[in-house]
């Protein structure tokens, strides 16, 4: 509590997505709750040959996108994790895009 | 017995008789160790996502065998030994199947439970708003 009181730009950076609205003292704004995609959509299979949807995962640079960013759980996460690097020693995905 | 997937990188200038003739190795190599292929896909020349062996571009070969360990550590040795195939990577799938199976099994018995225990808790809503009427008109 007074972390957040101190550091009030913190609170924005991290988004833990527990709350469906994050109160400050000075502004008082909404944040939708995140939800996984896979859990939602009820994907089962995270495979690493679906490069369309590893690419929603995939920042500009070609890094993965953070769960905290993202809202995908942590067990999608690591399924998705795997799969983009399988799919980066196949040459589906980069390493390192060149923008 | 495990099933594994192969997905392979031809040279992109390789030809189609090539193709098959490294495709009919492998069949061989795995049917030659009492396995069997379950599938095969050609997905043909597409963009690599960054260079290797200064190509931009690559035949994508997909197979699907069932055979054993042993099996797999000789067709990666063949592979490696043969020029054409600049790329390969094998996964074995079988758990990962499995998995999926008992997940799907899983949401259909409760999609099925859903379904047969919809209409139970719609009766007494119903039920209690017929109750409730009267005492609004009280």
């Amino acid at each position: 509590m007074a972390e957040s009181r101190g550091r009030p730009g913190s609170a924005s950076q991290r988004p833990t997505g527990g709350d469906k609205a994050v109160l400050t003292q000075k502004k008082q704004y909404f944040r939708r709750k995140k939800v996984c995609r896979f859990c939602v959509e009820k994907i089962d299979d995270i495979n690493y040959k679906d490069v369309k949807m590893l690419n929603a995962f995939v920042a500009e640079r070609g890094k993965i996108v953070p769960r905290r960013i993202s809202g995908v759980c942590g067990p999608c996460q690591r399924r998705l994790s795997d799969a983009i690097k399988k799919a980066r020693n196949i040459a589906l995905l980069p390493f390192a895009a060149v923008i | 017995m495990r099933i594994y997937e192969e997905l392979f990188i031809i040279k992109p200038d390789a030809t189609e008789e090539e193709i098959d003739q490294i495709v009919e190795q492998i069949t061989g190599v795995v049917t030659v160790a009492g396995g069997t292929i379950d599938k095969t896909e050609k997905w043909g020349k597409r963009r690599l996502a960054y260079r290797v062996d200064k190509h931009r571009e690559g035949y994508y070969v997909l197979l699907q065998f069932t055979c054993g360990p042993e099996t797999v550590k000789e067709l990666e040795r063949r592979l490696r030994v043969t020029d054409s195939v600049i790329k390969f990577l094998t996964v074995r799938i079988d758990e990962t199947l499995k998995r999926l199976d008992k997940r799907k099994k899983h949401r259909e018995k409760r999609a099925h439970r859903k379904a047969t225990a919809a209409p139970a808790p719609a009766q007494p809503s119903v039920a209690a708003q017929m109750l409730g009427t009267p005492e609004e008109a009280k």
